[in-house]
């Protein structure tokens, strides 16, 4: 398994360098000055704030290279998966996760499941937004109310299982739901959890796109499309041990050598999301820190379970077991990745270890139940790719390997929107297509957008087992982590036993820093926050 | 002053060419309009974000009046360009004259830069070349004019980074800072990305003034002028560049549109905020009305440069008037 999480090393250095300090024996006064500090944070273990970095340096301006202009800076509005990492630092979220692990921790609220039918939600006190409206329950039913009605939500969906919001307290909110939904407190660690202020989305309209205003720990300050987008520190924000530097100005450009050049440069002191083949340019400069994460986005082949010849089980398990995914990692990602055998990698809470072995690499295998299916003389599969050179190339390595157990692939390559619409949309086009699955902070919620009868990622809109479809309604229906593991791993083993997805890696998500940079951490969903972050 | 330089014969070329001007930004605005639509893809889908159902994304096209007919999304947005209002971008919802104003300054500077650079490096070398023609010297230059057309400017750009910004930090690598702010600074930031521009220029004009003037050199009236006792660096820079201004004007006027479209790659290659980088981000995310806005603004700084060059024609030679 190749993964190399040098940062999380990095990381437990920094954290275990620090004296050890037993909180019971400390007086009410040094308990307080440490909190003050942040210090205590990090010795709550399980907390969001036991991922802090305490006694960071305060100060300067963080300038990133980023690679694509958001599609907003409304969290409700946008739709792009690239958009988080410019929104994770104006808006704080409901719910938050574990860096490593994506498990749920709170966040702004606490939660709590008095049946599997309502959530309670606990907002700490004393949260402001950027405007200086306060943070409060009034201000939680009105974003997650806007979520679910306004006509320009992109969230709608995310939201279906809430019925209504009750107001319960000043600090208190009872979300009401049509169905068990256990997923939620994942799904408010994302986009829905982001609050923005009620005051400057009433007042702003369409214009809060562009001029959002939330509680996290810079404010926004400009955005010039495809440009610049500087945010800059919130002084009344509420938490000390979190958002050290005083401004973030993230530059916009999307070559990404060219990003990596400003880096190198000393333009600009991290770029995120850096191609795995420009790792040799980063090897040559010493003073640029090459941090590698695992992420949950996975590289991946859909299958139309509706065409033939992939309707047939045993035509899709031999290409399952026809793949190489260490030598595809190591081709197409120059061995920086993780092999996927499922929808999540290793370090994910919910992985299941029995899934993971169901297909090693077999040809002989492969072509017996190729014969068996029918086809002794091989088969012909047509697949949709993308025509940016790195997807090439992951075709390429696929088409070859799958070539040498008689299943002949032809791809036919076009634009990013153009060919998974014509996929998954109405159309219908080619068996399979080549492209990725950039992860959602609840496995429950990828299952569901993939596996569902009628789900929008099942380009056939077949049911691919009645257990599955089954499954996908209670693997949110308990609050108890341990039996929706359980839950989550059946489901993961009908889907791998259907063989209804080619999973074939998980991206590390390569971040480079120069020295001055200090405290990144990676997480798993592979957006990068910097809240922990700090310039030496 | 002004008023001899629009003399009733100009002001009729001006006329006649702001006239033909219409259709010529109504035909590109419609032919651009007409290949997004062509082009497969949705921004449909796009905006309705990652976990959107088909009701969703027809839910989006409605109320961006995607759904619209062909020419009535196109005559919609010409009223409102006609009339100075180039919309806002669908994919981030800024104003398209904002973004405009934002990046046209950035691309024009890099033009005007490299268009300085390939006429004071390329009339010189041009001049040299033909002063000894076949010599070594008109050899040299000859090969160097060749090499500077071959070269990719994307190519050039970034050996330059790597050797000048990176190696030597001289420069830096990449961005630009407004003129108005800083102008030193904008203008180091802007020398770059020009030279890369300027390589293929410079071998242009070069080439180009060389043979106009070798032409000429060996015309009778030179000879003429030999006769009369004249120094030859006389007859070179004053009659000479005289008589084929008309040429090197011709060559200046489609170097400067070429460049205009060139700094797309340039742009990408130096992350430069400017004109090139917005329609092909525009583009890329079928932005009609990002496109659209550069492409109408594109299409009056040609015509408009094109206008320029018309009355200038008539200065150097009354006769075309």
């Amino acid at each position: 398994m190749t993964q190399a999480p040098d940062s999380d090393t990095m990381f437990d250095a920094l954290v275990t360098d620090l004296p050890v300090v037993d909180a019971t024996r400390l007086s009410r006064r040094e308990l307080f000055a440490m909190l003050a500090a942040g210090g205590f944070a990090a010795l709550l273990p399980g907390s969001a704030g036991a991922q802090g970095v305490p006694n960071a340096k305060r100060g300067g301006i963080l300038r990133i290279s980023g690679q694509t202009n958001p599609s907003s800076m409304d969290p409700y509005t946008g739709g792009a998966g690239t958009d988080h990492t410019f929104l994770w630092p104006v808006f704080d979220t409901l719910v938050e996760w574990d860096y490593a692990t994506l498990k749920p921790v709170p966040g702004l609220a606490d939660w709590a499941w008095p049946d599997t039918k309502t959530l309670v939600l606990t907002i700490k006190p004393g949260i402001l937004f950027h405007d200086g409206t306060p943070l409060d329950a009034e201000a939680v039913k009105f974003n997650l109310d806007r979520g679910r009605t306004d006509a320009r939500s992109n969230i709608k969906a995310d939201l279906s299982s809430i019925a209504s919001v009750d107001v319960t307290g000043p600090l208190q909110v009872k979300v009401n739901l049509s169905r068990p939904d256990t997923a939620l407190p994942a799904i408010l660690s994302d986009r829905a959890g982001m609050m923005s202020s009620p005051k400057a989305v009433t007042a702003l309209g369409k214009e809060h796109d562009r001029t959002p205003v939330g509680a996290g720990p810079w404010k926004f300050v400009s955005w010039a499309d495809n440009q610049k987008i500087s945010v800059r520190k919130f002084d009344k924000y509420w938490r000390k041990d979190r958002g050290f530097v005083d401004g973030i100005d993230f530059a916009i450009i999307p070559e990404l050598a060219t990003g990596l050049r400003s880096v190198s440069a000393g333009q600009n002191d991290m770029m995120y999301a850096m191609p795995p083949r420009l790792k040799p340019v980063v090897d040559r400069n010493k003073d640029l820190t090459l941090i590698q994460g695992p992420t949950v986005y996975c590289t991946q082949m859909y299958f139309n379970l509706a065409r033939k010849p992939l309707d047939n089980l045993k035509v899709r398990q031999a290409i399952l077991f026809a793949v190489d995914r260490d030598a595809f990692v190591k081709q197409a990602f120059s061995g920086i990745g993780e092999p996927a055998t499922m929808q999540l990698p290793s370090s994910h809470w919910a992985w299941d270890k029995s899934v993971s072995t169901l297909y090693p690499h077999d040809p002989n295998k492969a072509r017996a139940l190729l014969a068996e299916a029918g086809f002794k003389d091989g088969v012909d599969v047509v697949v949709g790719g993308y025509s940016d050179q790195d997807a090439v190339r992951r075709g390429e390595i696929l088409m070859e390997q799958l070539r040498q157990v008689g299943i002949r692939l032809k791809f036919i390559n076009g634009s990013i929107p153009e060919i998974s619409a014509q996929f998954f949309g109405a159309e219908k086009k080619f068996d399979a297509l080549l492209a990725a699955w950039t992860g959602r902070p609840d496995p429950a919620m990828s299952y569901g957008l993939m596996y569902g009868k009628e789900a929008y990622f099942n380009a056939g809109r077949v049911e691919i087992s009645p257990e599955l479809q089954k499954l996908l309604p209670e693997a949110r229906a308990s609050e108890n982590q341990e039996v929706r593991k359980q839950v989550l791993g059946r489901i993961q083993r009908l889907v791998m036993e259907n063989a209804a997805v080619l999973p074939l890696a998980f991206q590390s998500e390569l971040t480079v820093v120069t020295k001055k940079v200090q405290g990144y951490k990676p997480n798993l969903l592979g957006k990068p926050k910097y809240e922990f972050l700090s310039l030496g | 002053m002004f008023a001899s330089l629009f003399t009733p014969s100009r002001r009729r070329v001006i006329r006649r060419r702001l006239v033909q001007a219409v259709p010529v930004l109504i035909l590109a605005t419609l032919v651009v309009f007409g290949l997004l639509k062509l082009m497969p893809g949705d921004i449909a889908i796009t905006l309705a974000g990652e976990n959107a159902t088909d009701e969703r994304i027809a839910e989006i096209r409605e109320m961006y009046g995607l759904n619209r007919p062909f020419l009535v999304q196109y005559g919609s947005w010409l009223a409102h360009a006609v009339q100075g209002d180039l919309s806002k971008s669908l994919a981030s919802g800024e104003a398209v004259a904002v973004s405009i104003a934002r990046s046209f300054p950035n691309t024009l500077l890099i033009v005007l830069l490299a268009m300085t650079l390939a006429l004071s490096i390329g009339v010189p070398l041009g001049l040299l070349a033909a002063s000894r023609p076949d010599s070594a010297l008109d050899r040299t230059v000859t090969s160097i004019a060749s090499l500077g057309i071959a070269v990719p400017n994307f190519w050039l750009g970034m050996i330059l980074v790597s050797w000048l910004a990176l190696e030597f930090g001289w420069f830096p690598a990449t961005g630009s800072v407004p003129f108005k702010d800083d102008p030193l600074k904008s203008l180091h930031h802007a020398l770059l990305p020009a030279l890369a521009l300027a390589a293929g220029g410079v071998a242009e004009v070069s080439r180009q003034l060389r043979s106009s003037m070798v032409e000429f050199l060996s015309s009778p009236p030179v000879r003429t002028l030999h006769a009369k006792g004249l120094a030859p660096r006389q007859i070179l820079w004053k009659h000479g560049l005289k008589n084929v201004g008309v040429n090197l004007l011709t060559v200046a006027t489609l170097l400067f549109n070429r460049m205009l479209a060139a700094t797309v790659v340039v742009e990408a290659v130096f992350a430069i905020p400017g004109m090139g980088n917005l329609i092909v981000n525009g583009a890329v995310h079928r932005d009609l009305p990002v496109v659209q806005g550069v492409v109408f603004v594109m299409v009056l700084v040609v015509i408009t440069v094109n206008l320029i060059a018309d009355v200038l024609y008539t200065v150097l030679d009354p006769r075309i008037a």
